[in-house]
């Protein structure tokens, strides 16, 4: 096996045992979360429901959504609310020769959550438009949602050290603007937009592409609300492990951080 | 059976796309432990929810579309330079810090949107369009690039050169100390022990225009053209660089990128379109074509204007229309889209045999009749449209083909014939000769309505019996000279496949095309470019809806323009001699050339390669000057240039030398940073980056409208200053040493206004100024800006400068434009109504350019040839390379590829690295296993003259014979290496160093006589494709 599989799994397996292991005590001394209604936190317009599309057919691959991202949010160097991996994917077909999917992932703001339920302080929430959010004052970083999380979309934020991630850029859909990945869209594969209207632009796309509408992992019974145009069956179920957190390897094989 | 179920999945991710995916969890279990002991206990952010995502710029409501302003926040159209495609980007910029906090795309600027706004739009309303009031913004936006977002991290870099530095120790050493710009300009002027290593002549000894630099050879020109002056390409300040070097110091030697970029292209495409001297090229109607063909370029990867052409092809994959491509390449590029597979195929070549492929599809189509008949037999303009095309070719054009003869390789003239002609012989009126087809007579071909394509003829003329061949003729004897066999053999692509691909190609009338790049920088580049383009002309696409088009052009900010004349001054000097790099000069004009003929000898080969066709090559010029053939340089002043790290094995072969101030007596860079090649330098200028400095660039190429991006400081530069107040830059660098030399151009009244007054060049922003009332003033004036504008545009910081320079009407129109990020002309502009390009290129396509088959490769004496031709790479000298470097020693072949993400200099921002942080090398899988190697496995990549260590990745996606190696990578400089001014160390980040650069794999032609990289024998062009290599597993 290559290095860079070895170490991945390596590193998969320990996590798994530190999660198992992590005393629950403190953890529900916290209690239900009442502090994401009071009305310093933002939860959302009523009667919205925030989706988005990515029509695989446009993506480029070219990176804009990701940094445009880590610019307009800011999380620490190495840590991803949205990324575009690249596949090179081969055909049985000897003869023909591969080609290359892009795809980019970011929170799929489920309908069904499993990050809410796992939540022992109610840090991560549901806004009334159906975005998912963490109260960063409540989390106390447990790392449970991590893991509970089925499409590797959380992290710990380093410097928050708080469950951090996608939030469909909220802060700009409040103040009437596009979340920064769809406005830097070079090949206009990202469309956000309100699901309850049926008139919406991502409503009539939904409609338009029936047939080619999935999400990833639709036997986890999450009810994902990011829907992929063009995507193969096989990369419903492709996505484990490739964390919105990155290391990288020298010339000889030696890991660098990213500063921290 | 459904298509999907038959294919499978390869595996993991490709981790060359996004860097490779060792996981790092190891952070969150640490956290995890520190969570449940402590709570919740990092940094607080600015809100619990949005954490410190950034403030809006400004907000929309939704229900009315009313704009509310950030006041604390600034919106500023400007210029990108993450790489030279150079979009229009809107920045914001916080009020408090002047800090730029995010980018994003000008929705003015044709580069940055798919259909850009209207140009008279008022602001306000071009930020509402960009939000999601009415779910305009989907529709409408404007995009930066991963690249054009991260960039604003340059502008506090603590990498960044800020004040004029002097060397302390020996070149290279990373030693400097800060000087005031006053202190410099004396030295680089007036010269003197500067280092303690003896005496250097400054600039005033060298700026002598009337003494030959060489008694000997007085066609090298005066000794003022041993001052070189680079720049790194047209960045919008280009044109005042020309002014200072050729017409003010009154030096030949100028260059650019070109030669270690894309120069085999261009050249190539320039031969095709009858311009071998700006080299022009055409782009496919990505809106409207069925099928297009990329050899040697990736349009969804790179390329120019990668962002734009991205955005149409993507949007071409699924707007219903019937429409597919192939696209050739070594490696997978990401050019290939899988969702759309069918409709879209990558198509592998062994590096650097592209001309192969292109020479077994023109053969295809030829043998096959495949062509369109009624366009290449169309011998003008008016034939052509009368039979529906919108440009013709010289296909039937008559070409001299008596070997010997003194006008071998050019067209017969009428006055050859003693026709009737007007002018001089030979001249542009003087015209060249078709047969007719319905009477065979010989008739000049601006009168001819339809000509005999295959001529092959002996001709009377009152000085005797001519052999002539059509163009066409030449083409197709050219390309019948190969067995298809052998150009399937050569390319590594079926003979099937490549029939299957020219019966495609001329499957869709005009409404396809072929475009190529970089790919074809191989040592048969240019050859290999002009094949690849000429299968346009088989398919008469030229001008055409759907075809292959010319550019919408540009407002010229810098020439003899409505406002001001920039272009002509009293006492402008005209440069004369030879270039350095022996460009655009035929060696038979030289006096070596004529004392060997005097003296009996044969007068090849010369010394070294001369290079008639080519632009200026500054690679050559710098091996020129080392080697001292023509003549060696006393000065070199390099603004922004990379050819040490940017040109395949010039550094090696000559970074040692260039150290030496014997070799190089003074050596001054102008530049933000220090790349590989400043630092070498004895000085170095700090220079302001995109966001704070002036100039209007042009669109290369791929927009239809007319389009001039202006560029002005959005934010304060963060330069020193001269004593007089000035920002320190190029401009006030060059305008200062012009100024204290007393050359004509620059100083108290050296740019005349229309009206006849005079007015000033002596600070950075005034040349651009001048032109931007140019712009402005151009055509139909521009409007005034209003007070709307002014407060949505963030121009208001720049009023006092433009009030210091321009007439108050003037101030208002500049104003108007740089809210805007330049001047655009309305979409709408670009058609007619028939979806024809409005913008035509008015010349004929070229199956033999007389130009390049009447001159001769000077090392053997032989004719170049006039029409594409299958050459394989080779030696300066003509030895193939398979020859030279024996493929049991060097099995596989080297090939780069440009990056998605990282640009030669873009390596410095953190959150562009971090998404693709590292360019593992790609193999082949199956050699891999042949070889041992596995993904992961450190190796060993050698070429004849250079090897690199580096990490691999073993993956289906590239020809078994190459190695596959992303450009941007492997700094040595940049901050890559600790350096110290004034004694204070500035770490290094050793980020930046990762990875491999290409270029230090290196490859001297053993043809000639020094350590010369290999080059494109015909143009000179870096070879960088296709050079022998071999692979070890080291660890």
């Amino acid at each position: 096996m290559d290095k860079s599989k070895r170490q991945f799994l390596g590193k998969m397996a320990s996590v798994s045992v530190g999660a198992a292991l992590i005393p629950v005590v403190q953890v529900s001394a916290q209690g239900q979360s009442l502090g994401n209604t009071s009305n310093n936190v933002s939860d959302g317009q009523a009667g919205k429901r925030y989706g988005m599309v990515i029509d695989l057919r446009r993506c480029v691959g070219c990176q804009a959504c990701t940094v445009a991202c880590t610019i307009e949010n800011q999380p620490p160097l190495g840590q991803f609310r949205t990324t575009v991996q690249q596949y090179e994917v081969s055909q049985q077909d000897a003869s023909t020769p591969p080609a290359f999917l892009m795809l980019p992932r970011l929170c799929n703001h489920c309908e069904n959550p499993p990050c809410i339920s796992i939540c022992p302080t109610g840090a991560t929430f549901q806004r009334k438009d159906g975005i998912v959010v963490v109260n960063n004052e409540w989390c106390v970083g447990c790392g449970y949602c991590v893991h509970a999380c089925p499409y590797d979309a959380r992290f710990i934020n380093h410097e928050t050290k708080s469950a951090d991630k996608c939030t469909f850029c909220a802060h700009r859909l409040e103040a009437g603007l596009l979340p920064a990945c769809v406005e830097t869209c070079v090949g206009e594969a990202r469309v956000i937009g309100d699901l309850n209207d049926p008139n919406s632009q991502i409503s009539q796309l939904l409609k338009a592409n029936q047939a080619d509408i999935k999400v990833l992992k639709p036997d986890a019974n999450t009810a994902p609300r990011v829907f992929y145009i063009g995507m193969n069956r096989a990369f419903e179920d492709r996505i484990n492990g490739q964390a919105p957190v990155r290391t990288l390897l020298t010339d000889t094989g030696e890991e660098i951080h990213h500063g921290h | 059976m459904d298509k999907s179920k038959r294919r499978f999945i390869k595996g993991a991710a490709v981790t060359g796309g996004v860097g490779l995916f060792a996981a790092g969890y190891s952070h969150t279990l640490g956290q995890i432990g520190k969570g449940v002991v402590n709570g919740s206990s990092g940094k607080i952010t600015q809100d619990p929810i949005h954490g410190n995502s950034l403030a809006p710029e400004y907000k929309v409501d939704l229900q009315t579309g009313q704009l509310i302003g950030n006041d604390e926040q600034r919106i500023a159209n400007t210029m990108c330079l993450g790489c030279w495609t150079k979009c229009g980007v809107r920045a914001r910029i916080d009020q408090k810090t002047d800090k730029i906090i995010r980018i994003s795309g000008n929705p003015y600027h044709p580069l940055s949107a798919r259909e850009h706004i209207d140009f008279d739009t008022p602001i306000k309303t071009a930020l509402v369009g960009l939000s999601a009031y009415q779910e305009q913004g989907l529709q409408g936006r404007s995009t930066a690039c991963a690249r054009g977002n991260a960039m604003l991290e340059q502008l506090d870099s603590p990498h960044r050169v800020t004040q004029c530095l002097k060397r302390v120790g020996p070149r290279g050493s990373g030693q400097w100390q800060s000087i005031s710009f006053e202190q410099l300009l004396t030295e680089v002027v007036d010269g003197g022990d500067l280092f303690g290593e003896g005496e250097v002549e400054g600039l005033r000894a060298i700026r002598d225009i009337s003494t030959p630099l060489d008694a000997n050879n007085p066609e090298y020109g005066p000794k003022a053209n041993q001052l070189l002056v680079s720049n790194a390409s047209d960045e919008g300040r280009d044109v005042i660089i020309k002014r200072f070097t050729f017409n003010s110091f009154g030096t030949r030697n100028f260059a650019n990128h070109g030669a270690y970029c894309g120069f085999t292209y261009r050249a190539g495409a320039g031969a095709l379109l009858d311009d071998l001297k700006k080299y022009a090229h055409l782009k496919p109607d990505w809106d409207n074509s069925e099928f297009l063909l990329f050899i040697g370029t990736s349009p969804q990867q790179s390329g120019n204007p990668f962002k734009r052409q991205s955005r149409q092809l993507a949007n071409a994959r699924v707007d219903g229309r019937e429409f597919s491509y192939v696209v050739v390449s070594p490696m997978l590029p990401n050019t290939s889209n899988q969702p759309c597979a069918g409709n879209n195929t990558w198509l592998p070549i062994r590096p650097a045999t592209d001309s192969a492929l292109a020479m077994g599809m023109l053969r295809w189509i030829i043998d096959n009749k495949r062509y369109a008949s009624a366009f290449l037999t169309a011998p003008n303009a008016e034939a052509a449209k009368a039979a529906g095309f919108r440009g013709f070719s010289n296909a039937s054009f008559l070409i001299i083909n008596t070997p010997h003869h003194p006008r071998y390789g050019q067209y017969l003239y009428a006055s050859d014939l003693g026709l009737p002609f007007e002018g001089k012989a030979y001249g542009e009126q003087d015209s060249p000769l078709v047969v007719d087809a319905a009477t065979g007579q010989i008739l000049p071909a601006g009168q001819c309505a339809k000509a005999q394509l295959e001529v092959e003829q002996s001709v009377n003329t009152p000085k005797g019996k001519l052999s002539v061949k059509s163009s066409f003729q030449l083409l197709s004897e050219a390309a019948r000279s190969v067995e298809m066999a052998d150009y399937a053999k050569e390319c590594d692509i079926s003979e099937a496949q490549i029939a299957a691909l020219a019966h495609k190609f001329t499957s869709h009338g005009t409404k396809a095309a072929v475009i190529s790049h970089g790919g074809t920088m191989s040592a048969n580049g240019f050859y290999s470019a002009w094949a690849i383009m000429m299968l346009n002309a088989m398919i008469g696409n030229l001008n055409l809806k759907g075809g292959a088009i010319a550019k919408g052009g540009t407002f010229p900010a810098f020439g003899a323009g409505p406002r001001y004349n920039l272009q002509d001054f009293d006492g402008m000097v005209e440069p004369k001699g030879v270039f350095l790099s022996r460009s655009k000069f035929p060696y038979e004009k030289t006096s070596e050339y004529r004392r060997k003929v005097e003296a009996g000898e044969s007068p090849y080969p010369s010394k070294e390669p001369w290079y008639p066709i080519s632009s200026p090559l500054l690679g050559e010029h710098l091996t020129a000057a080392v080697h001292g053939y023509p003549y060696r340089l006393k000065a070199w002043i390099n603004h922004m240039g990379n050819p040490i790290y940017g040109q395949a094995g010039l550094g090696e072969a000559i970074g040692e030398q260039l150290k030496d101030p014997k070799v190089l007596p003074l050596f001054i860079s102008i530049d933000s940073f220090i790349n590989e090649t400043s630092a070498l330098s004895d000085y170095i200028i700090p220079d302001t980056l995109t966001y704070e400095s002036w100039g209007w660039s042009a669109a290369w190429h791929g927009t239809l409208t007319k389009e001039a991006t202006g560029r002005w400081p959005i934010v304060e530069p963060r330069v020193a200053k001269t004593a007089n107040g000035d920002v320190i830059c190029m401009e006030s660098f060059l305008s200062q040493v012009a100024i204290k030399l007393n050359l004509p151009g620059f100083g108290d009244n050296a740019v005349k206004a229309a009206d006849g007054s005079l007015h000033p060049l002596t600070r950075a922003a005034d040349f651009s100024l001048y032109g931007a009332a140019n712009v402005a003033y151009l055509g139909k004036p521009v409007a005034d800006i209003n007070a709307e504008d002014m407060y949505f545009s963030g121009v208001g910081r720049i009023q006092a400068e433009l009030n210091a320079r321009l007439k108050p009407e003037e101030v208002k129109k500049v104003s108007y434009l740089f809210a805007r990020g330049g001047r655009f002309e309305n979409i709408r502009a670009g058609r007619d109504e028939a979806g024809n390009p409005c913008k035509v290129w008015p010349k004929p396509l070229m199956l033999w350019n007389p130009e390049v088959g009447s001159r001769r490769n000077s090392l053997s004496g032989e004719y170049m040839s006039g029409c594409p031709r299958l050459y394989q790479p080779s030696l300066a000298d003509g030895t193939p390379l398979k020859q030279a470097f024996d493929k049991s020693q060097w099995p596989l072949l080297i090939s780069s590829y440009k990056s998605h993400t990282m640009s030669s200099m873009s390596i410095g921002s953190d959150r562009l690295r971090q998404v693709h942080p590292n360019n593992p090398v790609r193999i082949n899988e199956q050699t891999a296993t042949r070889l041992g190697i596995n993904t992961g496995d450190t190796v060993k990549i050698s070429t004849p003259n250079g090897s690199v260590v580096a990490l691999v990745e073993c993956v289906a996606g590239v020809h078994p014979d190459c190695i596959a190696i992303e450009h941007g990578y492997g700094h040595k400089e940049l901050g890559a290496r600790e350096i110290v001014i004034d004694k204070v160390k500035i770490a290094a980040n050793p980020l930046i160093r990762v990875g491999i650069n290409m270029n230090d794999l290196n490859l001297f032609d053993p043809s000639r006589h020094g350590r010369y990289p290999l080059v494109d024998w015909a143009s000179g062009a870096s070879a960088r494709q296709g050079l022998p290599a071999k692979i070890e597993k080291i660890g």
